[in-house]
């Protein structure tokens, strides 16, 4: 895969991922195959930091949860009203970091 | 995949834990109708119930049989009364016996409930279920 479209992916889409799985991702995609690329490039991503806002507006209804994918998660925080709001707050610190693990797993699967 | 059904394994199992200590205490200390804990975030900040505000009292119902009070009061209780019942059951089966039928279980519902013609309707019935509790000033 080409160096120059692997950078530029990688610039444009810095924040979907975590810090220190760039570079594998970065090894990945210029290991890859070019035929690979148009999936790719039309992967659409969520956004870690609007993902927090609705945690703090919604998290309590599990709907941050349910957006990153995670719908049994979210079913078990919509039933115990936000775990008791612990889960509520627990969320508030880890749906970000969760975001950008469902991020590389949606990139992973598409690039085999 | 052995690490991710591990955690979901431990993940619930703690949840179920938690929610059997907190049926536990609400059974043993608390015994005025009016001293209940309010930990509904959503009810703590904005005044109004969520979709599963009264949950606890539900069960506790269902506890006690009184099957008709638990369903006015508010029907997930019996959702999660029978998770509650069942699920620690069905993972510790799962762990003894080195299978993985609950998270096989847990991702194929997972799928199924990604369908929109399953999914509207539970949402809508969650809404409906919260309208009542509004209604019910809860």
């Amino acid at each position: 895969m080409d160096a120059q479209k692997v950078d530029a992916f990688i610039m444009a889409n810095t924040k979907y991922f975590a810090s220190h799985q760039i570079m594998n991702v970065r090894d990945m995609l210029l290991g890859m195959d070019e035929s690979r690329w148009s999936y790719i490039i039309s992967l659409e991503f969520k956004d870690p930091t609007t993902m927090l806002i609705i945690s703090i507006i919604a998290g309590g209804l599990g709907i941050d949860r349910f957006m990153i994918g995670d719908t049994g998660l979210g079913i078990g925080k919509l039933l115990t009203c936000g775990g008791f709001g612990i889960w509520t707050l627990i969320d508030w610190f880890f749906i970000m970091d969760a975001t950008r693990q469902k991020n590389l797993e949606k990139l992973l699967a598409n690039i085999r | 995949m052995n690490t991710a059904k591990n955690k979901l394994y431990l993940i619930v199992f703690i949840a179920c834990l938690f929610g059997i200590i907190w049926l536990l205490y609400n059974l043993l200390h608390v015994n005025n109708q009016t001293e209940g804990l309010t930990v509904c975030y959503m009810k703590n900040i904005t005044t109004l119930p969520c979709p599963s505000c009264g949950t606890t009292r539900s069960v506790l119902a269902i506890l006690k049989g009184n099957f008709y009070n638990s369903i006015m009061i508010n029907p997930l209780g019996w959702v999660i009364f029978i998770f509650i019942i069942t699920i620690p059951f069905w993972i510790s089966y799962d762990v003894l016996r080195s299978k993985s039928s609950f998270y096989v279980a847990y991702k194929n519902t997972e799928k199924w409930l990604k369908r929109p013609y399953i999914y509207l309707p539970l949402i809508s019935l969650i809404v409906a279920n919260w309208v009542w509790n509004i209604y019910k000033e809860l």
